[in-house]
């Protein structure tokens, strides 16, 4: 299992576009992929869009980014340059 | 004739096609094989990926990718497995298909309706059409497919939903006519993009119009004609023919720049209301945004709106207009524009009352929440602060203070902006007016809002019927101090805009060119008809009209004047 923490850069949060990009992207892993608002803690499915968005993480919220399973070193890698790219916005 | 909300002008003559949507009713508690309810599940997932996928391209072709996202994202909404999992669990407890799919949809749709980020509660409309596609597929039934409809028709439907907009065929399509739905509505922004004209909010149209009748659309008055009479339809024809003609003539101006007659520059620009009506500037090809109205992010919420929400619209406009210039009104609460959240007094006399710059310096920590938003959004393009009803010097040194006091903290807070954002005022009372010559050393560009400028020159409220003849334009005192605010800022060198409606009067354009007008600001569909205009004319042509004019002693010789003298 591996995690990092970074903050979300892009303007609107991750919103319907961003959360789709970000998860669509990691359900390309077989790791399971884990979103945690360092703020409040609570675990969301980093492979589902809607429980991204439910999340409500917007612009400057931290969040703690896990993986876990035979490919997790390049799923956080991967998760993490997606982040602090902005998630192409 | 039935009235509605005017959502996108023009004329459409067709014939009415009335959608209704389709029953999906479902016998709850109904138990069934979980294994058999799960494929049915299935089946009807991809049956509605496949034709969502399908809308998406229709739409990226004929709206824009922009629009097709928002199918592209009902893809990934219905395929996420969160909410496949909770749908697939239910059905494993041996819940039928339907009430499963709409359970779900209902966790999602309350979860989505009830949060703070208004881009977020938009998701809740998603929820709904995802699930309005899929219990079709499962109870067997059409979903309203308005792609195959013949040409001339007449969209009549409750509620146009972005799945339905995205299967609109422009080439068919001639008008639109629902029963719910504003001007800023979704519906509102596909028809204004797919330049359909449409009227909205007409109560039970779906049951006044029944397909096949011949429908006029009036989307420019926001009225609907059923089955109108032979004579009605032969004046609608008439006005659409000349419309088309007008329109076609315009599009010569298109992608030019704005030069009066003899190839002086100037700059034309769109007012707007809120961040949508940014795309609307840009497709009538405006060079910038000469008044964004802020007033609808206070009268859209429910309390103050936070610096965040605020941010977020600012910096969405300064985004779709790529650098142009975008000048937005602090807040212009009070007067006719109430915001209950803010509990103001009843005042007997609230045009002359506490609104305004009054109020919002009054109450300098709500206002440095709305300034640092512009600061903010300052980082991602031309934004420039324009503070209204402005009537003394101490006024906009004071409003400068605070925004150096919002520059000082968003530099310590290390956070971006554009540190030499200008700052003007709104002229549009006499006293800015008669001190514009001090006022223009304190701004950095004064735009004249003449709606206001005529009331409060004139004395005379623009609603009152009796005492319509003071409310004008052409009246010889508005026009000395329109002149005199011109002449004054030209003098200290900055720019002097209009953004009230005389910016767009053809009349009225040639004085404004004389007078050395240098910002147009008008509302978007007028763009290319006032850049026409302005390349009409001649800064000797003008300047003789404009001597004339201003010997002249009452409103009526000015405007006989002016349209003797119209081009």
């Amino acid at each position: 299992m591996v995690s990092e923490t970074v903050t979300i850069i892009n303007p609107t949060g991750l919103h319907m576009r961003p959360a789709g990009l970000f998860a669509s992207t990691m359900g390309k892993f077989k790791s399971t992929i884990t979103i945690e608002n360092v703020e409040n803690g609570k675990p969301i499915n980093g492979k589902s869009p809607m429980a991204i968005m439910a999340g409500g993480l917007s612009c400057g919220t931290e969040i703690k980014i896990t993986c876990e399973g035979e490919d997790e070193a390049e799923a956080l890698k991967t998760a993490v340059d997606l982040v602090k790219s902005g998630l192409g916005e | 004739m039935f009235q509605g909300v005017n959502a996108s002008d023009g004329i459409g003559i067709g014939v009415a096609q009335v959608a209704v949507e389709p029953d999906l009713s479902y016998t709850p508690n109904a138990h069934g094989d979980p294994d058999a309810e799960a494929e049915r599940y299935n089946q009807a997932l991809n049956k509605f990926v496949e034709r969502t996928r399908a809308q998406a391209k229709r739409m990226a072709e004929s709206v824009g990718e922009e629009e097709a996202q928002i199918m592209v994202g009902h893809i990934n909404m219905a395929q996420d497995p969160f909410m496949i999992d909770e749908i697939q669990s239910r059905i494993g407890q041996g819940m039928a298909a339907e009430q499963a799919v709409d359970e779900v949809c209902d966790m999602f749709y309350n979860m989505f309706a009830g949060m703070d980020d208004p881009l977020m509660r938009e998701r809740a409309a998603d929820v709904q059409d995802i699930r309005t596609g899929l219990m079709a597929n499962l109870l067997g039934k059409e979903v309203i497919d308005l792609s195959v409809l013949p040409p001339n028709s007449i969209v009549v439907v409750a509620e146009l939903t972005p799945s339905m907009t995205a299967d609109i065929d422009k080439d068919n399509v001639v008008g639109i006519v629902t029963e719910t739905g504003g001007r800023t509505s979704h519906s509102a922004i596909i028809a204004r993009a797919l330049e359909i004209p449409a009227v909205l909010s007409v109560p039970n149209c779906t049951t006044i119009a029944r397909t096949g009748d011949t429908c006029v659309v009036d989307g420019t008055a926001g009225q609907v004609f059923v089955n109108p009479s032979e004579d009605e339809l032969a004046d609608f024809r008439k006005k659409a023919a000349e419309l088309a003609e007008e329109k076609k003539a315009l599009e010569a101006y298109r992608g030019k720049e704005t030069l009066t007659g003899d190839g002086e520059k100037v700059l034309l620009v769109a007012n707007i209301g809120n961040p949508d009506d940014a795309n609307g500037a840009l497709e009538h090809d405006a060079e910038g945004v000469g008044l964004f109205r802020s007033e609808f992010l206070f009268m859209d919420a429910k309390e103050l709106p936070s610096e965040e929400d605020q941010f977020a619209a600012y910096q969405k406009v300064a985004l779709r207009m790529k650098g142009k210039p975008v000048i937005i009104r602090t807040l212009d609460v009070g007067g006719d524009k109430e915001i209950p959240y803010m509990k103001l007094k009843k005042e007997e006399n609230p045009f002359m009352g506490y609104r305004a710059v009054r109020y919002c310096l009054d109450n300098p920590e709500e206002y440095k929440v709305q300034l640092r938003a512009l600061l903010r959004a300052s980082a991602f393009g031309d934004i420039k602060i324009m503070v209204p009803l402005v009537t003394c010097i101490e006024e906009i040194r004071d409003v400068k203070k605070l925004v150096e006091e919002c520059k000082e903290e968003l530099k310590a807070e290390g956070v971006k902006f554009n540190p030499d954002i200008e700052v003007g005022t709104m002229v549009e009372t006499p006293a800015a007016s008669l001190i514009a010559d001090d006022l223009a050393e304190e701004c950095d560009f004064f735009s004249i809002g003449t709606n206001d400028l005529i009331g409060y020159t004139m004395c005379a409220d623009r609603g009152n019927d009796a005492i319509a003849y003071l409310y004008q334009v052409y009246q010889p005192a508005v026009l000395r101090s329109i002149k005199r605010v011109i002449t004054e800022g030209n003098k200290k060198g900055i720019m002097v805009g209009m953004c009230g409606e005389a910016a767009a009067d053809p009349l009225f354009i040639p004085l404004l060119v004389s007078f050395g007008l240098g910002e147009f600001s008008v509302s978007a569909p007028s763009v290319l008809r006032t850049r026409k205009i302005i390349s009409q004319w001649t800064k000797a042509e003008a300047d003789a009209l404009a001597e004339k004019v201003m010997k002249l002693k009452t409103a009526g010789e000015v405007r006989e004047c002016l349209e003797a003298n119209a081009k």
